[in-house]
């Protein structure tokens, strides 16, 4: 009842508004200028306001501002209710979900079930898509609309991920966005949602201006407008927070942190993210790796990586306290797997590899590497914080116990093509997770399985049965608490096989003026509604 | 007939040979001399950086990352005082700037040398042979003085990708237009002279009256704009390694250097940029300074 009286008289609160805004301002004049009106930076350009044309991060981040999904996620990744309040399996292949009553979009439609088979019918049919949402979509069979707020979803078989799915995919409005190209996005007209902002003026790659939108289902946002500004350039991103242009900046470049962290105008916030950086390993060629030869730059009949000692043995020689506490000024988690602690399937008593050149030796002499060998580590040097640095520590550490190491960074275009084509024989990369250890267990361990769609970052192209065999066991499960135990057992067995050789967990930092607190989030999105004035 | 440009009276009494003269006239100005002792000093460092230099800065078995970072003057692990301190990968800076201006004079001399040849040929058949030859040529040169050298060395550069050999080439292509014009330029003047005409008559091959009478007498401008090109080759290379297009990032040369801790400038670090910078500084001045007064002393309307 409340809800559709709001809606009613939605004016009469905007005008009642307004005259408090004019109040505010009049009395309020001690007060800083600015306290409805957020000035933040973010570190990389926002490609498209069509929240399926491209999955990234800065897109995703203001997706999320504008837009809802029916499953939402908190700071610690973790499903909360979005435009869904409730969500339950009512048959072993069919999820039903109850929709929230009274969402109002921004123009004023009602947010109804027949907007959420719309979007579904809309994510695989964006064209011109870089990275497409569609396979969040692809598993839904049927889609069936049992009352105006719920909807049932068939899958193929028993099909756990779904509400995970659901937190990736943002609800239009049909009526609205019905025949809604990309295009009426990015100029504005259609980037229409459920979120607590709404989009006032935006120049693609450069600034987003935001304006609230007070009739938001949830919590509402302390901004009444937000300008939300792109600068790319590390440094003139730190200078703009410093000069105080802006007050709320992300990615923290490392280099600067010690000296932000001591100036106390500054207050930082940061969280244990959900990437993570590892070393990938030539696994598949029995023979000769294209960039492993012996001490005198001949080929070794074998691929000494295929010996799991020899694999140990480059994990334990990486000290990567050392790495995350020179390079990464302490931006980052050494770790031995792909999540942190608290992370749905995180692997109990899987610390980090011990440092120890010693043992690292041994094992290698054992393998029959008593003069170690030669290899190349490749690295992109523009895509993760500190990259080429990292190599040039690992290269350092590898020829330490007699693995002589050349290093080459490449811009990360270059580098990863050639990754995929499996041109190299040891790699940096990372990785974004979701929170559940399917992700990147069917992603990156998995065995390379195209009709699958397994495999598909599996660029060392590892490959192990009993894993595989497990990840169907789990893809099939539905409990959670079952399904945990047994990705958590698979990827144990493939980390304990050294399939790839994790090193650590980036951190991620946003900075921001004195007067402002911030909400982290694991994820890495950067949004307004996250961003609340201190005290 | 190579003395046609010191065809002044002798200044010095004695008995005369035409290098002798340049000798003690480039003598003569104590900022050149102090230039070719500055730049003779770097290139004797450069030539003995492995024996001389604390660490080498591009084996990674020598460095640790635990020493990145150091100020001027710590002493690391491995026992050694960095004098310059250390970059980020524990890399002595000292070494690292003995052994980057290994990188940049090789790179600056090499490309310059090879630009000269390329471009000095070029230019002297554009004007010997005139006509087409010239037109196709010289057109040549203006396209190419056309693009910003930066731009065209950037793009060369991701076309070949990194690598020491690839900046020569990369530098070569941009800069042998400069040789072409200036030599076709003297040469057309020198063309039309008598002694051309004369070895024209006497039917000496094109061959030997374009590298023994026409060449020669072209010299002391390409040697000005040589020295120029070599400063600016240098200064190119450290922009290219600077910008991440150069050198790999295990054997850093000056402008790599100070990209790396560019980073850490508004840290305080400043040592990591400062003291290559500084370097690669000195080094190009000492060589303009030479090749300024060069072209006084080879340039017969400056003389008095």
């Amino acid at each position: 009842m409340s809800r559709r009286f709001r809606g009613l008289s939605g004016e009469k609160i905007m005008a009642w508004k307004g005259v408090a805004l004019a109040l505010a301002g009049a009395i309020g004049l001690s007060a800083p200028a600015t306290a409805q009106t957020l000035t933040m930076a973010v570190g990389a350009p926002v490609t498209s306001l069509d929240p399926h044309f491209h999955q990234l991060s800065p897109n995703n981040a203001v997706a999320a501002m504008v837009f809802d999904r029916l499953v939402n996620t908190d700071g610690q990744a973790r499903q909360v209710p979005g435009l869904a309040e409730s969500w339950s399996t009512v048959a072993p292949d069919t999820w039903e979900f109850k929709l929230r009553r009274g969402v109002r979009f921004h123009n004023g439609n009602e947010f109804t079930a027949e907007d959420v088979a719309f979007t579904f019918r809309r994510v695989p049919n964006v064209p011109n898509s870089p990275s497409s949402f569609a396979a969040f979509v692809r598993p839904i069979r049927e889609v069936q609309v049992v009352d105006s707020h719920t909807i049932r979803l068939r899958t193929d078989g028993p099909y756990p991920l779904l509400p995970q799915d659901m937190t990736n995919v943002y609800i239009l409005d049909r009526e609205t966005h019905e025949n809604a190209t990309t295009e009426d996005f990015n100029a504005g007209r259609a980037a229409v949602g459920t979120g607590p902002f709404r989009v006032v003026s935006h120049r693609l790659g450069d600034r987003i201006e935001f304006e609230r939108n007070d009739e938001y289902f949830g919590d509402k946002p302390h901004w009444q407008r937000v300008n939300y500004r792109m600068i790319v350039n590390d440094s003139a991103r730190t200078a703009a927070l410093l000069a105080g242009d802006v007050e709320f900046i992300d990615q923290v470049p490392t280099a600067d942190l010690a000296r932000l962290r001591r100036d106390d105008r500054l207050y930082m916030s940061e969280v244990t993210g959900l990437r993570i950086i590892y070393l990938s390993l030539d696994h598949p060629r029995e023979e000769a790796s294209p960039f492993v030869t012996d001490n005198n730059g001949q080929p070794l009949p074998r691929n000494p990586l295929r010996d799991l000692r020899v694999r140990r043995a480059l994990s334990m020689a990486i000290d990567r306290q050392a790495i995350v506490d020179r390079v990464m000024e302490g931006a980052a988690t050494p770790s031995g797997q792909f999540f942190p602690p608290g992370i749905f399937s995180y692997v109990p008593d899987l610390p980090a590899p011990r440092f120890d050149a010693e043992g690292a030796r041994r094992l290698l002499a054992e393998a029959g590497f008593p003069q170690g060998f030669r290899i190349t580590l490749h690295g992109p040097n523009d895509r993760y914080p500190n990259d080429g640095r990292i190599i040039q520590a690992i290269g350092q550490m590898w020829t330490r116990i007699g693995v002589r190491t050349a290093v080459e960074a490449q811009p990360w275009t270059t580098f990863v093509a050639r990754a995929g084509r499996q041109e190299f024989s040891a790699f940096l990369i990372g990785w974004g997770s979701n929170p559940e250890g399917s992700h990147p267990l069917r992603n990156l361990i998995a065995t390379f399985n195209r009709d699958r769609g397994w495999g598909a970052s599996n660029r060392g192209r590892y490959s192990n049965p009993e894993v595989d065999a497990l990840l169907i066991q789990a893809l099939g499960t539905i409990n959670d608490g079952e399904r945990e135990q047994i990705l958590i057992r698979a990827q144990r067995m493939a980390l304990e096989d050294v399939a790839i050789i994790p090193l650590h967990i980036q951190t991620n930092i946003w900075a921001m003026r004195n007067h402002l607190r911030h909400d982290s989030r694991a994820d890495e999105l950067t949004r307004a509604q996250d961003v609340k004035p201190a005290r | 007939m190579s003395d046609v440009t010191l065809d002044k009276a002798p200044v010095a009494p004695k008995e005369e040979t035409p290098f002798r003269r340049f000798v003690s006239e480039f003598m003569a100005s104590k900022i050149a001399v102090g230039g070719l002792l500055v730049f003779s000093i770097i290139v004797v460092v450069a030539l003995l950086a492995p024996w001389i230099a604390p660490q080498n800065p591009y084996d990674l078995g020598q460095i640790d990352i635990m020493d990145g970072r150091l100020e001027p003057g710590e002493v690391g692990g491995s026992g050694i005082t960095h004098w310059l301190g250390t970059d980020d990968q524990g890399r002595d800076m000292l070494s690292g700037i003995m052994y980057g201006l290994r990188i940049s004079l090789t790179v600056g001399a090499g490309s310059a040398l090879i630009a000269c040849l390329v471009g000095a040929s070029l230019g002297l058949l554009a004007a010997y042979a005139g006509g087409r030859t010239d037109t196709v040529i010289m057109r040549l040169v203006d396209l190419q003085l056309s693009f910003p050298t930066i731009l065209a060395a950037l793009m060369i550069l991701a076309f070949l990708g990194k690598g020491i050999m690839n900046v020569v080439i990369a530098l070569v292509i941009v800069e042998w237009a400069y040789y072409a014009r200036t030599v076709r330029g003297s040469a057309l003047v020198e063309r039309r002279r008598e002694y051309i005409e004369a070895a024209q008559c006497l039917a000496l091959p094109t061959r030997r009256i374009l590298f023994r009478h026409l060449l020669p007498n072209c010299l002391p401008p390409l040697i000005v704009v040589g020295t120029i090109q070599v400063a600016r080759a240098i200064a190119l290379e450290a922009t290219l390694s600077f910008l991440g297009l150069g050198v790999p990032i295990t054997e850093p040369s000056l402008g790599l250097l100070i990209a790396n801790g560019y980073e850490y400038m508004l840290s305080g670090k400043y040592w990591i940029s400062f003291y290559p910078g500084v370097a690669l500084l000195v080094t190009i001045v000492s060589i303009n300074l030479m090749g300024d007064h060069l072209r006084d002393v080879l340039n017969p309307r400056l003389k008095k």
